[in-house]
């Protein structure tokens, strides 16, 4: 039983982490019609930065996660402004040149930072006796308290501000939203910002617990696109709800069906989800 | 003369000229660049069916190789079955996956059919490596060779016709009725199912047909490296094709040809200083997309004057 | 060129029907419950004030999408649920309102695309290529064949939209907003195409226009939409004078029934 709830825990601690670098995705997706391939390298550079910021800054952890996300936010308004900017409404071209950015990235990250994983350093050591049947890394307890705190920031975000309001008429309805005189143009290098530090957010969450690596930045990104794929297209619960389930399903399953093929259960979601239901769970139908 | 049949002139010189070449005269190892430089560009080439021809831009395509190359040797080692049947049958094998993908995806929009193929690509790779009792996992599958005697002038001769005839079938089929059904696709799908054509059709032809040919290719790389690896089916090696396609030039028939030997030869001058081709590839064509998405064709196009004429995309 | 001399059309059958069609979009109703029927040979105009559901309803007739309550009929057969492909195969073509020949093609393919999307061909390549340059010659493109039509003027462009709608053999042609843009000479160039087009290829017209003199002085009956519903249709001499049109057109600047 003790097992059973050990996964149970650990697919929702990485449930709601994978739900905020979801959102990222679905946001720039939601503006921009625009599929972020290089999601994951933004998500890994956050986590390098926030190594760094550290290490060799001696920058205390939480500031370092901070300044990283907010790096990583400058480098996604350099990244909209140079290059998805003018793929702007093409979208074969503009998910061209994402993939390339995405392997292009990859391989930066390789040369710049090596190949061994990296792990900042944890903000809280030890563990905490859960419901008397097991210890539980302090780590991954906060890291799931963060991660509820910057969703209810989101939440908020979206819901109450202007901004938010903007965000969501955007991506309802473009004319209508440009009508009505919000400027799409710098809409747009927002978002994308945003998106990109949302990656950066889930990147310097995770990496005190899953070293950074290059080679991982391809399995965060199709992770992203699975759950918002699952949860539905511009719909932030279903941001939420698809990275519980799959955080579940994955944890779930390579326990109790098979380890070899964990990886597996996101793509068969995403395809199933694809052919039977593409709106997803929440999303609007086309 | 008409541009179009001045390419085509290209092409058939640099080709016959390839046959006609006596292998010997290179180097074994420029032999073997050569080899997989026909190897990509019977892969760009098929891609660009779809993606240049018809809007679909698949991440598949590197999987359909990797199924013709494991379905091929999968036949050999435990059935016995000669390559030069095993490579036609496995040929088959990822066009029938091309087909029931293609179907798959008839509902979906850019995004949704490229998300699904760079899940199904993963899918086969995770298996592939999972089932190594057939595949021998990580380790590769080690296959026989199509000749009884070892010799890479064989294999250049093989490649060469099979690429020839690869290159002659799809410029028929751009050219032909089903080729303009295809642009029309391409240009304004909307237009084009209201003018009568059938888009569904169109795009699961177009998946069938270039799908055949990854696997067909893939098969004949498989039996001549020898070596079956889950490194075939993988997302770098479809970031080499794709990257051929679009920097030679998407759209148009000689471009991923060009891109094709292109990269591949340089690659090999990359690999002095190290593994930094995949790195120097992107870069080259982040540039190419941003600035000049139609490739270096259309930059050639540019600087020669010429102003396009129309039936080709050449 | 008035065409209202009313070449009696009670004899001639129903070729397109519709029966409450209507269409929701989310909350917004976009058509509401519209009764409609063109008999063949006539030329229909629709005509309404912006917003009106014009084209939404040549949409829903062209299959782009479908009603969400009532049916449409061609000769008889029902054609509500079929896809833009069957549709065209059925024998309805259309222009668009916003101009779209396939841009990186000549002209000479695009109208091949009409002809290779028969659902019937016999005839060799060379004759395929041949009808098509007539078509083209028809439109007023001969010798255009080979110019990219990307490259092509506005009223070329739509021009070519033309010859590709005819070159799918369709016996009833939706044109929407096809004066949109033009000056006076070329709108006139436009009703002479539009006469011939109804007179020598024997297709029934259903149009939609602004550009009101133009399309009361061709059409044989009118039919008015405002904010999805229909509310008049008849003559056009009627249909100018009614008031409830004039109602729906007030705040519209519109110098309708004084030509342009």
């Amino acid at each position: 039983m003790s097992e059973f709830l050990l996964y149970l825990i650990n697919g929702i601690v990485i449930g709601v982490i994978n739900a905020i670098s979801a959102i990222g995705v679905s946001l720039i997706v939601g503006i921009m019609k625009v599929v972020n391939f290089a999601h994951g390298e933004l998500f890994i550079f956050a986590g390098y930065f926030s190594y760094h910021l550290s290490q060799s800054l001696g920058l205390p952890p939480l500031v370092a996660m901070f300044v990283a996300v907010g790096l990583t936010f400058l480098v996604g308004l350099l990244m909209e402004w140079t290059l998805i900017r003018p793929t702007y409404g093409d979208d074969m071209r503009s998910l061209i040149i994402t993939f390339i950015l995405s392997i292009v990235l990859q391989n930066a990250a390789l040369l710049i930072f090596g190949p061994y994983p990296l792990k900042p350093p944890a903000l809280i050591g030890g563990a905490t006796n859960l419901f008397g049947l097991f210890y539980y890394g302090n780590q991954r307890l906060i890291s799931f308290f963060i991660s509820l705190a910057v969703l209810f920031l989101i939440f908020y975000l979206l819901k109450r501000t202007w901004f938010g309001k903007a965000i969501r008429a955007i991506s309802q309805d473009r004319q209508m939203a440009s009508m009505i005189g919000i400027d799409h143009w710098k809409m747009n290098t927002f978002s994308f910002g945003l998106g990109a530090a949302l990656a950066g957010v889930a990147g310097v969450i995770v990496a005190p617990i899953f070293p950074v690596t290059p080679s991982g930045s391809a399995a965060i990104s199709l992770t992203a696109f699975v759950i918002v794929v699952l949860g539905g297209m511009g719909s932030l619960k279903g941001c939420i709800i698809g990275g519980l389930l799959l955080g579940l399903i994955e944890n779930l399953g390579a326990a109790y069906i098979s380890t070899m093929y964990r990886n597996i259960f996101a793509f068969i979601i995403l395809i199933l989800v694809l052919v039977i239901r593409p709106w997803g769970l929440f999303g609007q139908k086309a | 003369m008409e541009k179009q049949k001045l390419s085509v002139l290209v092409l058939a010189v640099v080709f016959g000229g390839m046959a006609l070449f006596p292998p010997f005269l290179l180097s074994q190892y420029w032999l073997h660049v050569m080899i997989i430089s026909l190897f990509y560009v019977m892969m760009a080439s098929s891609w660009n069916l779809i993606a240049g021809y018809t809007g679909q831009v698949s991440f598949a395509h590197a999987a359909f190789a990797g199924i013709g190359a494991y379905a091929s040797g999968i036949l050999s080692v435990f059935f016995g079955l000669s390559p030069w049947l095993g490579i036609p049958i496995g040929s088959a094998v990822s066009a029938l996956l091309g087909l029931a993908v293609g179907y798959l995806c008839i509902r979906m929009g850019g995004i949704y059919l490229s998300l699904t193929t760079l899940g199904f690509s993963e899918i086969l790779r995770i298996i592939i490596t999972n089932e190594d009792n057939w595949t021998r996992g990580t380790m590769g599958l080690q296959v026989p060779g199509l000749f009884a005697e070892y010799s890479k002038t064989s294999y250049y001769y093989l490649f060469l016709v099979v690429a020839i005839l690869v290159l002659i079938l799809l410029y028929r089929l751009i050219h032909s009725d089903l080729g303009l059904s295809f642009r029309a696709v391409l240009n304004d799908e909307t237009a084009a199912s209201s003018s009568g054509i059938n888009t569904v059709r169109i795009r699961i032809i177009a998946f069938t047909i270039s799908s055949a040919i990854a696997g067909l290719a893939g098969g004949l790389y498989g039996h001549y490296v020898m070596l079956i690896s889950p490194d075939v089916p993988s997302l770098g090696q479809m970031f080499l094709v794709l990257a051929m396609a679009v920097i030679g030039g998407m759209g148009s028939f000689a471009g991923p040809i060009i891109g094709a030997f292109l990269l591949e030869i340089l690659s090999e001058y990359i690999r002095i200083y190290g593994e930094y081709h995949v790195l120097f590839y992107g870069l080259v064509a982040l540039t190419i997309t941003r600035f000049a998405p139609d490739g270096l064709m259309a930059v050639a196009g540019k600087f020669s004057g010429k102003k396009r004429v129309g039936v080709e995309t050449l | 060129m008035s065409h209202n001399n009313n070449p009696h059309f009670e004899n001639s059958p129903i070729l397109l029907k519709g029966e409450k069609v209507s269409k929701l979009f989310g909350g917004l109703v976009a058509v509401k419950e519209v009764d409609f029927h063109i008999l063949q040979g006539e030329i229909v105009g629709l005509i309404g004030p912006n917003g009106a559901g014009k084209t939404t309803l040549f949409n829903l007739i062209g299959g782009l999408f479908h009603p969400s309550t009532g049916a449409i009929r061609f000769e008889g057969a029902d054609i509500t649920a079929l896809k833009p492909v069957q549709i065209c195969h059925k024998g309805i073509a259309r222009t668009y309102q916003i101009v779209r020949p396939f841009l990186k093609m000549n002209c000479l393919e695009n109208v091949l695309i009409g002809i290779i999307g028969r659902p019937q061909r016999e005839k060799s390549k060379k004759k395929e290529e041949e009808e098509a340059s007539e078509f083209l010659r028809f439109v007023g493109l001969g010798g255009k064949e080979r110019v990219m039509s990307a490259d092509l003027t506005l009223i070329d462009k739509k021009r070519l939209e033309m010859a590709r709608a005819l070159a799918c053999g369709p016996r009833l042609l939706l044109l929407d907003e096809v004066m949109a843009g033009l000056n006076p000479t070329e709108i006139n160039q436009a009703l002479e195409l539009v006469e011939i087009i109804r007179g020598q290829f024997k297709i029934t017209l259903f149009w939609i226009e602004h550009v009101m003199g133009a399309i009361m002085k061709a059409s044989n009956r009118i039919i008015v939409l405002d904010q999805g519903q229909k509310i008049m249709e008849g003559s056009p001499e009627r249909v100018v004078a009614d008031p409830r049109v004039i109602e729906a057109y007030l705040g519209e600047n519109h110098a309708y029934g004084k030509g342009n």
